[in-house]
């Protein structure tokens, strides 16, 4: 074990064989709860039908067999790429395929805010430590935190975004757009595309539903990258860049927050699981068209096969986040060895 | 002599703790010409540590808190100095290096990164000089230093851990700049052999000895008018002590910085330093030549801890040691603080202070430089 590329390679390698037991787990636990939840999803899809059509739509669902043989059913087809069809008959991984990426982008956005905004406002605070900076840090990552996910959303769509006249729902202004969406990101198709107004517009889209979750989830990264500071800041190794005659900034922000970012790190990435169930609610208020609207409407509309796979999207997103999180640690900190 | 390079006057600084208030350092006033080594010794707690970060003023405030004084260095106060400029000052103007080796490199870079860095600041400023006390030290004769130790192989080395370190000092070799060349310079300067490994190292991959000659380097390589070394030594082992120390000697008669050396050991101080200050509670209690200080000491602290120091340690007598521990800094005695420890402590001593520093005895050549805090300095005895 070392630091080469080739143990990084053998580090990502184990960490996705890894996914295979945790994908299979989470499996296991919501096709089962789906299926004990409802017990007639037929009567729930189609409420106006009538004994012998539940009992065709039984049959046509194969909701007639045994749990445990709809069971290996699905996990056939799963592994084969089928990852089922909706009551109203339509694929489930198709339309996931589209919706991720728009996620992603949202996802991204957020953590970039959280990035820019939430470190520095932690160094800020260490540097304050106990003066008034730090209370007004302290106060601002507190209510980010304290703010339920559905409250901030909503206070942003109907107050914060109509007061500063930015867009409050859709990717764009109006839908489609008049270019190829290649990637289903939507500032990034418009670039792919050389729109520049159109990347312009998404843009501004893409501001309040971004800020809303990175507000909400900013607060652990602001909270880590404050204690940590405090901890580096008394080490000698502080006082001897400052006595080389760096400025104030460059000691903080190149030689003590180098430092300081390894346990920031891994807190954001557990985070990316926070930002993921996060956009459930943020994308169903903003109207954007990712994978967390798709999950509101799996969930309310009893589509089972769509819900086990935003799930199973989730959980790989856990993952590699988290994975990326420790591929970090060992890039910003020459002593850790990827294992 | 010429002007001198340091000049700390009547320095008071305490610190405030919660509701409690700490003398840390009391009337201190030293200073230092150019091209002297001067020692402070002390036991722990004594403030030294104290003095040597508030020159540059690297005491965080609060706690800490200057009560009273001047640090005139090159003859500008640096206590009312514009904390903005401080930056300017530090590095060409003072360096220095610190006690514990392990926690003084950054663990994030390799060594070559943070050596470069103190380099391209001193050249920025030979540049573009600023309005700032400065270093006044001429570019010293590296040729001094041993010849560089041709080495076969990088890769070879045995501290090229995992490859990766050993790889990048292959791209950074590739990549020689005049940045590049002057390091591996500052380096072959502390007799570092093979520098350029070991500029492509990070410091876990060194061991302490290598990584306080690399500070010593760092510290050098802005050339600054006063170095403050402040107890490098004391976390190192006794063998790399002794290397250090030797180290050291010998670059203080290459480069002709100004030292403000640091340490709890007399035998250190002895041979490194011109001019010796003893400090007990936050006092100035001695300061004077170091060999008339050691011979004729005029302060009954001086002549206890000359008396035990282990270089007098006889094989067939137990070795000699203060009565008492060094008093708490909230709760100093009244007067002398040192009376309750004194075996010349008399009545006065425990409400009269005494002088702070008043010159006794005569050196030869240079009447009134021997300086005590003791009322009753002509009754110290010197050690046998």
């Amino acid at each position: 074990m070392g630091r080469s590329l080739t143990d990084l390679a053998v580090f990502v390698a184990k960490r996705l064989l890894f996914l295979i037991p945790v994908l299979f787990g989470v499996i296991v636990i919501t096709f089962f709860f789906t299926h004990v939840a409802v017990s007639n999803p037929c009567a729930v899809w189609f409420p106006r039908a009538k004994p012998a059509q539940l009992a065709q739509c039984a049959i046509t669902f194969g909701l007639h067999q045994p749990l445990y043989v709809q069971f290996f059913k699905y996990t056939a087809n799963l592994i084969d790429g089928n990852w089922g069809n909706s009551p109203a008959g339509v694929p489930v991984l198709p339309v996931i395929a589209v919706a991720l990426p728009a996620t992603l982008e949202l996802v991204l956005a957020s953590l970039v805010l959280m990035v820019l905004i939430g470190i520095p406002l932690g160094v800020v605070a260490a540097q304050y430590s106990g003066r008034l900076g730090d209370h007004l840090v302290r106060i601002f990552y507190l209510s980010g935190w304290a703010t339920p996910t559905y409250l901030g959303a909503v206070v942003a769509a109907i107050l914060i975004g109509p007061f500063l006249g930015l867009p409050t729902g859709g990717e764009y202004t109006s839908t489609p757009p008049p270019f190829a969406q290649v990637t289903h990101m939507s500032v990034v198709d418009a670039l792919l595309a050389g729109n520049l107004p159109w990347a312009g517009d998404a843009l501004v889209h893409l501001i309040l539903p971004a800020s809303v979750l990175a507000f909400v989830n900013m607060g652990i990264a602001t909270r880590m990258t404050r204690s940590s500071m405090l901890e580096v800041l008394p080490l000698d190794f502080v006082n001897s860049a400052r006595m080389k005659g760096l400025s104030e900034f460059v000691v903080l922000y190149k030689h003590a927050l180098r430092n300081a970012l390894i346990s920031t790190t891994t807190v954001l990435g557990v985070t990316a699981g926070g930002l993921l169930s996060g956009t459930v609610i943020v994308e169903e208020v903003f109207a954007w068209p990712g994978i967390g609207s798709y999950a509101f409407s799996a969930i309310t509309g009893y589509n089972f096969s769509g819900t086990i796979g935003v799930v199973i999207v989730f959980a790989i997103g856990v993952v590699i986040g988290n994975m990326i999180a420790d591929i970090l640690y060992g890039v910003l900190d020459p002593r850790v060895e990827w294992r | 002599m010429g002007e001198p390079v340091l000049e700390v006057e009547h320095l008071s600084i305490d610190y405030v703790v919660g509701a409690g208030r700490f003398h840390a350092l009391s009337d201190v006033s030293l200073r230092v010409d150019p091209g002297r080594v001067v020692g402070i010794v002390g036991e722990t707690g004594c403030g030294k540590s104290t003095l040597a970060r508030a020159i540059p003023r690297l005491l965080p405030q609060p706690p800490a808190e200057v009560t009273g004084g001047r640090v005139r260095f090159l003859g500008t106060d640096l206590l009312t100095y514009p904390a903005w400029k401080l930056p300017f000052v530090r590095g060409t103007g003072i360096g220095m290096i610190f006690q514990e080796p392990l926690n003084s490199l950054n663990p994030a870079y390799r060594v070559y990164d943070q050596v470069a860095e103190a380099i391209r600041i001193r050249r920025g400023r030979d540049a573009s000089p600023k309005d700032v006390p400065r270093s006044r030290v001429e570019p010293f004769d590296y040729s001094r230093g041993p010849p560089p130790v041709p080495t076969s192989s990088a890769l070879a080395h045995p501290l090229a851990v995992g490859g990766l370190a050993a790889r990048s000092a292959e791209r950074a070799k590739s990549a020689r700049s005049a940045t590049w060349d002057e390091a591996l310079d500052f380096l072959r300067l502390v007799r570092i052999n093979d520098p350029e490994t070991i500029l492509g190292l990070y410091p876990h991959e060194l061991s302490g000895g290598m990584r306080q000659r690399i500070m010593i380097a760092m510290a050098l390589s802005g050339r600054p008018a006063l170095l403050i070394a402040d107890e490098p030594t004391s976390a190192l082992d006794v063998t790399i002590q002794a290397q250090v120390l030797t180290l050291m000697k010998e670059l203080i008669e290459e480069v002709r910085t100004s030292i403000l050396f640091i340490t709890h050991d007399l035998g250190v101080v002895a041979e490194m330093a011109d001019e010796l200050g003893v400090m007990y509670a936050g006092h100035l209690v001695e300061y004077g030549p170091v060999e008339e200080v050691f011979h004729h000491p005029r302060h009954p602290y001086t002549a206890a801890l000359l008396k035990s120091s282990p270089r007098r340690y006889k094989a067939d007598g137990a070795l000699d040691s203060i009565p008492g521990a060094v008093p708490n800094l909230s709760r100093l005695p009244t007067g002398c603080s040192f009376h309750p420890r004194c075996v010349l402590a008399r009545p006065e001593c425990a409400s009269d202070p005494g002088p702070s520093l008043v010159p006794v005895g005569t050196v030869a050549g240079a009447p009134g430089t021997h300086l005590s805090a003791c009322l009753f300095a002509s009754d110290v005895e010197a050690p046998p």
